[in-house]
């Protein structure tokens, strides 16, 4: 049946990516960056077992302490928005918390410094 | 006496009989010659037939053929490519897997196994190429991949797993050939119903269950349905119907070339039908490894762990692609080294009397022999070996 010639062709993955993401929309991007900060929900007791292997591969990965989006999209081989929409899927179903990144530190403001510094002056100095 | 020979009337008579009995012969000879003739025409009829309808057999043979050599060549090149756009696709997924054209990408993807899957079907049918060689597979990636190759896959649910691995030569008929059956359940059911897929262990092997919750079959579809799956059924592309229906027909060549069972026969708990894929032993493996990284979808440019980082933590975990793996940060307030802390509660109350006692005498030795540096060495070395008897 097959014949000579025939596995030119390097074979694609058996399962597609639609199907892992199970046909679920990418999530948005405030709910879900690149930098936001994924860990397991620390009462998961037993993991019900209709959860696909990816998503187990990603809850093993997340249960070390928080990663963050891009960290956890290059552990697994798959592409970074396959691994955003099952990181949303696991969080709704309540298997995952996330956590906004860590904001930057703001800059202290110029203004307000010397107001408080002339204020200072003006009552001790 | 002698009066009647002399009668010419007895003459006349006789001579009567004579030829009345020469016709009769002739006649009979005739009609013995007629009756041949007949016979032979008819063996040179049905002679006759018999080539005619080997010729027409023969011709319908030909042309069957003929048509299935055309189809099985034109569907190759349309599976060609049909896994060279899906090739494209994978590297696309990967390239724009952050910008949101990865959702259109998955569904061209989508729409393009399907594509992939009618061109297989009708090349089963033609006994053409059945695909690409695949590596062993658990049964619940060919459970997904055969998902993935239906329109309304996301009706699909699979509600059990096992343990257990396909071999590389039957993942690609039995994916397909529960393709062909997803897209029956799929399409014969209501839109806001679900398929059921439930995968068990039986003495026989693993049987994959698909239920679907349409409106089921009635007998005269059954017993084509059957026909389809047995192996008497239509051999020809032709006999397929207007629309034609693949489906059953496909999976009635896979199951009887590879070797597993496809019934259709039962129905669903929900109405609708109930079909039974079962896979003997002989196509059934232990369950996969997880493929390694080095296939050709990694992203070669992740570097190695550097091997002289900031902080080398010798055997520290890794996944299975071989980066490290982060670990959770300890609190800063616990002790290093948990374990004594088990063995110290697992004394006696007499032993931490004693060890108290032993701490005791060692400092009061220890305080008394001020000055005397011999003295507190001997002692402070007595009283440690003590406490330690107990520990």
């Amino acid at each position: 049946m097959n014949g000579p010639g025939d596995f030119e062709l390097e074979a694609t993955e058996l399962v597609r990516p639609y199907v892992i993401t199970k046909g679920r929309g990418l999530p948005d991007d405030d709910q879900l960056s690149l930098i936001t900060l994924v860990t397991a929900a620390p009462e998961q007791v037993q993991r019900p077992l209709r959860l696909s292997p990816e998503e187990q591969r990603l809850l093993d990965l997340c249960s070390a302490g928080y990663l963050s989006v891009a960290e956890i999209a290059g552990h697994t081989r798959l592409p970074l928005g396959v691994v955003r929409i099952m990181l949303a899927g696991l969080t709704e179903a309540g298997y995952l918390i996330t956590r906004p990144p860590v904001a930057r530190a703001r800059l202290a403001d110029k203004e307000l410094l010397e107001e408080v510094l002339s204020g200072l002056r003006a009552k001790f100095g | 006496m002698t009066e009647y020979i002399e009668n010419p009337a007895l003459w006349a008579l006789v001579v009567l009989l004579l030829i009345v009995i020469a016709v009769v012969v002739r006649q009979r000879k005739a009609a013995m010659a007629l009756r041949q003739e007949i016979a032979g025409l008819r063996e040179y009829y049905s002679d006759l037939e018999h080539h005619y309808m080997q010729s027409v057999a023969s011709a319908q043979e030909q042309a069957e053929e003929a048509t299935k050599t055309v189809l099985k060549s034109a569907m190759r090149t349309l599976q060609g490519l049909a896994a060279e756009q899906q090739l494209i696709l994978s590297r696309l997924q990967t390239k724009h897997g952050e910008s949101v054209i990865l959702q259109d990408l998955l569904e061209i993807d989508h729409t393009n196994s399907q594509f992939g899957r009618r061109a297989q079907s009708i090349a089963v049918l033609c006994d053409g190429w059945l695909g690409r060689h695949r590596d062993n597979a658990s049964v619940y990636d060919v459970v997904r991949s055969a998902q993935g190759r239906v329109r309304h896959f996301r009706r699909v649910e699979i509600l059990s797993q096992v343990d257990f691995g396909i071999s590389s030569r039957a993942v690609e008929p039995v994916a397909l050939a529960l393709a062909e059956l997803l897209d029956n359940a799929t399409s014969y059911s209501s839109p806001d119903t679900v398929v059921e897929i439930n995968i068990r262990t039986v003495p026989k092997g693993v049987a994959i269950v698909v239920d679907d919750a349409g409106v089921g079959m009635n007998d005269e579809e059954r017993a084509r349905a059957e026909r389809l799956l047995s192996s008497d059924r239509v051999k020809s592309v032709a006999g397929l119907g207007n629309p034609p229906q693949f489906g059953l027909a496909v999976i009635g060549v896979l199951s009887e070339r590879f070797g597993f069972e496809v019934s259709v026969d039962s129905s669903s708990p929900y109405g609708g039908v109930r079909a039974v894929v079962l896979l003997p032993h002989e196509l059934l493996t232990s369950m996969p490894e997880k493929k390694a990284p080095a296939a050709p979808m990694t992203r070669s440019s992740v570097p190695p762990p550097q091997p002289n980082g900031p902080e080398p933590v010798p055997a520290s975990p890794t996944t299975t692609d071989g980066l490290p793996l982060r670990r959770r940060k300890r609190p800063m307030a616990i002790v290093p080294g948990s374990a004594p802390t088990p063995i110290a509660s697992a004394r006696s109350g007499a032993e931490t009397a004693a060890i108290m006692g032993a701490f005791q005498r060692g400092t009061r030795s220890g305080r008394a022999a001020r000055g005397d540096d011999t003295d507190q060495s001997i002692s402070t070395r007595g009283s440690s070996s003590e406490g330690h008897e107990f520990s």
